[in-house]
């Protein structure tokens, strides 16, 4: 034993990383027996009533989950569309700009100035978190 | 009445059948009349560790479908006297294992052996759930390993809630863990649970440690139960384990490392 390893903490065994990381599994699986598993029920009640209000388009939406010792997260993150009133607009415009130049080459500058229309924010995120 | 005991685990490959071969023979060797049926429908193995599969004609699926006598399918051991197998079917599936099939057969049984021993196949499918259903008591073999430990947790909420037991309300299943393939100079070095970590864990009384043998390759390679190789410390824990179960209280050998005798210690200085 060289006489630094003595000032080196010693690495922590990883027999004692199993045994933490079986407290903690094991404790949410004991405690998910009793009742029935809400997180996938919970998931799609939340999009409904998000859905109720804004068309969300169901592939844009992420669900995370962090098991910790005393904190968990849920993390929903879903992205909303453009608004239906920025839709429109954009359609209009799109169809405009079609007419002026006879093609559809400018997708670009169309969703730009749909964007500013729609008050420079027509893509925004929502997240929710939870802690239990 | 005899007593049904299932051995049980969630995770294959962690030494059921080898425990349940050894255990039926070291009851029987106590002089109770003992029986081991094999509930692995499809992956028949338990004839060969008991070392009978050439004597196998009918078996467990035969009697449930009633296609033979369970006279004619109990194999008598040919070593110890009160042991008998029952073999399962190598060429049926897992749903040939009714429950009514099942408890008919066992109850023919009870009427005449003191124990039957259910080696219960991996998973928690029917197989599995068709071995624990009627038991009254539990025999969990874990290995030292968190997938092992998470399983038999898994396996232990079976038992508390779909056992005939659990069912019924009866007194639950009793549950004795079984700790197999222990290698207490890799617990000494903190890279394997120790028995204590895992008892925590499971939270049920210990029935025996089983430390990690190569007499039990060398027994199951000549279908013999490991119990019967005496000399082995596997050998002996299993012996310590059955007289534990039937209620002797006796101290858990090969858990810690032998400590060096003055000649080792003195030879690994110079060396």
């Amino acid at each position: 034993m060289s006489i630094f390893s003595f000032f080196r903490s010693a690495p922590r065994p990883s027999a004692v990383q199993a045994k933490e990381r079986l407290q903690i599994v094991m404790a949410h699986e004991r405690a998910g027996r009793t009742g029935p598993d809400y997180l996938p029920m919970l998931q799609q009640e939340l999009l409904a009533v998000i859905a109720k209000y804004i068309d969300i388009d169901q592939n844009k939406v992420e669900v995370k989950l962090d098991r910790g010792g005393d904190c968990s997260t849920l993390e929903l993150n879903i992205e909303l569309p453009a608004r239906e009133a920025a839709k429109a607009l954009k359609e209009a415009a799109k169809a405009a700009v079609g007419k002026a130049n006879g093609a559809a080459a400018h997708d670009d500058e169309v969703s730009d100035s749909v964007k500013m229309a729609a008050g420079g924010g027509a893509l925004t995120n929502g997240g929710v978190k939870k802690r239990r | 009445m005899g007593k049904i005991i299932v051995m049980t685990s969630g995770k294959g490959g962690v030494g059921k059948t080898t425990s349940s071969a050894a255990f039926a023979t070291g009851l029987a060797l106590r002089g109770f009349k003992t029986v081991v049926i094999d509930f692995d429908v499809g992956l028949r193995n338990l004839d060969l560790v008991m070392g009978c599969e050439r004597r196998v004609v009918f078996d467990f699926i035969n009697v449930i479908n009633g296609e033979a006598k369970l006279n004619q399918a109990l194999i008598k051991d040919k070593r110890i006297d009160n042991l008998y197998i029952l073999p399962t079917s190598q060429t049926r599936d897992k749903d040939a294992l009714t429950k009514e099939g099942v408890e008919k057969v066992l109850n023919e049984l009870s009427k005449e052996f003191d124990y039957i021993l259910c080696d219960s196949p991996a998973g928690i499918e029917r197989g599995a759930l068709m071995s624990l259903y009627f038991a009254d008591h539990a025999i969990i073999v874990t290995n030292p390993e968190v997938s092992s430990v998470r399983d038999s947790d898994r396996i232990l909420g079976v038992l508390n809630s779909k056992s005939r037991r659990a069912e019924r309300g009866e007194e639950p299943v009793t549950q004795q863990l079984l700790l197999t393939r222990y290698d207490p100079e890799r617990v000494e070095r903190g890279e394997m649970l120790k028995v204590d970590d895992v008892l925590e864990i499971l939270a049920i009384p210990l029935l025996g440690v089983i430390p990690e043998s190569q007499a039990v390759l060398r027994a199951s390679n000549v279908g013999m139960p490991v119990i019967l190789d005496e000399h082995s410390n596997a050998g002996q824990a299993y012996i310590d384990a059955v007289g534990r179960f039937l209620g002797e209280d006796l101290e858990h050998r090969f858990v810690s490392v032998p400590k060096k005798g003055l000649f080792s210690r003195l030879l690994r200085r110079t060396a």
